[in-house]
């Protein structure tokens, strides 16, 4: 992040627009931008969605698998989390180059759904101590435009709201259980997905905090604070990130940013 | 593969022996004694030592009763890559936990908790230190955790950031970490792992808090370098708890303070 190759001017002119609470282009500094959201988009998955917040273009795809349960926790089913960072993103992203920035994102979010109610991880579990569903949540990234934390968690909720799991019949035989799935595409049962959280990312410019960062502003702050928030209020994972520091009371104000912005993207 | 009849076949997968054993479970709703004897708001006894791998240009070993970690600082060196060039120093950082320090053996190679946490201290590390006084070079910062009992991250943290100052890398400040629990209305400061593997495994009401948060702070300059939370929490009771942890902090302060003291006083009797 942050490679938008800004002189000094230019930062000075962000620096300065985010004093008198007027961006660049046209917002204030708590102003999300234009968000359009799609779902069930390709017809290969189980859900998806595709957010695209003015530059920034995500692309999501979960596609469900049944597993064995993890022995350590054998009642519920899991979620998975991969990043492509697509190199018709960035050029920086070719190669391995995205590889970092892509287990960032999926750390983050992996740590934002890891609590029991962010999900009903007990209705993914099929046949308890056995079976379970595995949700696979492929996000790339199409295009980055700034603040792909945030439009990649609304997209990765949008997709698991879209998501369509297809209802398993269990017959008890001798050699044990057989499960068959359903071949019907309306029979399926839907994820229940209101305690799931957003993450939302506040930006310390100068001295003021700044939400929804274009590229350009991401490389004027120094510092930003991502917070996992559920639509109750919680908070579910918090990450500072950057390679300033920030003072406590700071932290408490950036953190009262982000919990303003709750109900904002209720999907 | 073909199957061969002959041989005694084990199953193709194994479990852990532990994952049948009873686990004594922690209620953490009625906690006025910890398991080890602590009161809540207690710190585990911190200690600390410097120059404990000979090869390295600084080092540094951590003990926080049953958690240890072992930290090596290497470099300034040159960056061999001509692509990678900056005018900034570059900080890298290795965090691993070896595949004995848990309950549950680990892999060899680094997993993806493993790199997340690498990350986090890399981030916590990298406010203090005077990046821009190394040009076209790189820090190597190399971490192992010997063994995991809780607040495996800030005891790394704090390791690092010793080892950082021992090896005469220039700092603004030292990075002091400290963690804490949260389950409902009880914050254990310092947890161990069987304090978080419960507090993962509880089964709480929706509407309560639990989770956990790590917080790194420069001291003599008063800032957080880092922060990061886990569970489901309300931003009352996680403001709170981050204070405690901050205050956690200053009090750890003194302990690092003494330390490099003593390695610089070793240093000077060496050289004399």
């Amino acid at each position: 992040m942050g490679d938008a190759g800004l002189s000094e001017a230019e930062k000075t002119f962000i620096l300065h627009s985010v004093q008198d609470d007027f961006r660049e282009d046209g917002r204030g500094n708590e102003d999300f931008r234009h968000m359009e959201l799609e779902t069930s988009l390709i017809s290969n998955t189980n859900g998806s969605a595709r957010v695209r917040l003015a530059n920034t273009d995500v692309l999501v795809g979960v596609k469900v698998q049944l597993t064995p349960v993890d022995p350590e926790r054998p009642e519920v089913g899991r979620l998975e989390f991969f990043i492509d960072c697509s190199a018709n993103a960035t050029p920086a992203f070719e190669g391995r180059g995205g590889e970092e920035l892509g287990s960032e994102i999926s750390a983050m979010l992996t740590r934002a759904y890891a609590f029991p109610g962010a999900v009903d991880f007990h209705s993914l579990c099929v046949l308890p101590g056995q079976q379970c569903w595995l949700l696979y949540v492929d996000v790339l990234l199409l295009e980055c435009g700034g603040n792909l934390f945030d439009a990649v968690s609304i997209a990765v909720k949008a997709a698991l709201f879209n998501l369509k799991i297809p209802n398993v019949t269990m017959t008890k035989d001798e050699g044990g259980v057989e499960l068959d799935l359903s071949d019907d595409p309306f029979d399926f049962k839907r994820l229940d997905v209101s305690g799931a959280p957003i993450i939302i990312t506040v930006n310390k410019i100068g001295h003021y905090h700044v939400v929804d960062a274009s590229e350009k502003e991401e490389e004027c702050s120094l510092a930003r604070l991502m917070l996992g928030v559920t639509e109750k209020g919680t908070i579910t994972a918090m990450r500072k990130e950057g390679s300033g520091s920030l003072d406590p009371n700071s932290i408490s104000d950036m953190m009262e940013v982000n919990t303003r912005f709750l109900c904002l993207p209720g999907i | 593969m073909p199957l061969d009849t002959r041989r005694l076949t084990g199953p193709e997968s194994s479990q852990s022996p532990y994952n049948f054993a009873p686990v004594n479970k922690l209620d953490l709703t009625q906690l006025d004694k910890r398991p080890d004897g602590r009161s809540i708001k207690k710190l585990r006894p911190l200690f600390l030592r410097t120059n404990v791998v000979s090869q390295a240009r600084g080092s540094s070993y951590i003990e926080m009763n049953e958690t240890k970690v072992i930290c090596a600082v290497y470099g300034p060196r040159e960056v061999l890559r001509r692509e990678d060039f900056s005018l900034k120093g570059q900080l890298t950082c290795d965090f691993k936990f070896t595949t004995f320090s848990c309950r549950q053996r680990r892999q060899y190679q680094q997993d993806s908790q493993e790199k997340d946490l690498s990350v986090l201290v890399l981030e916590a590390l990298e406010p203090a230190v005077c990046l821009h006084k190394y040009p076209k070079s790189q820090i190597n910062i190399f971490i192992t955790v010997l063994q995991h009992d809780g607040s495996a991250l800030s005891a790394a943290i704090t390791c690092a950031s010793v080892a950082l100052a021992s090896a005469g890398i220039e700092m603004y400040d030292l990075v002091v970490a400290s963690s804490a629990a949260i389950c409902g209305s009880v914050t254990l400061i310092d947890p161990t792992a069987q304090e978080e593997d419960a507090l993962l495994k509880a089964t709480v009401k929706p509407d309560n808090n639990a989770g956990s948060v790590t917080v790194a702070f420069l001291p003599s300059l008063s800032q957080v370098s880092a922060i990061s939370s886990d569970g489901e929490l309300s931003f009352e009771i996680l403001n709170k708890s981050m204070q405690e942890c901050v205050a956690n902090c200053q009090k750890l302060y003194p302990v690092l303070e003494h330390t490099l003291v003593k390695h610089q006083q070793e240093l000077e009797a060496g050289r004399s």
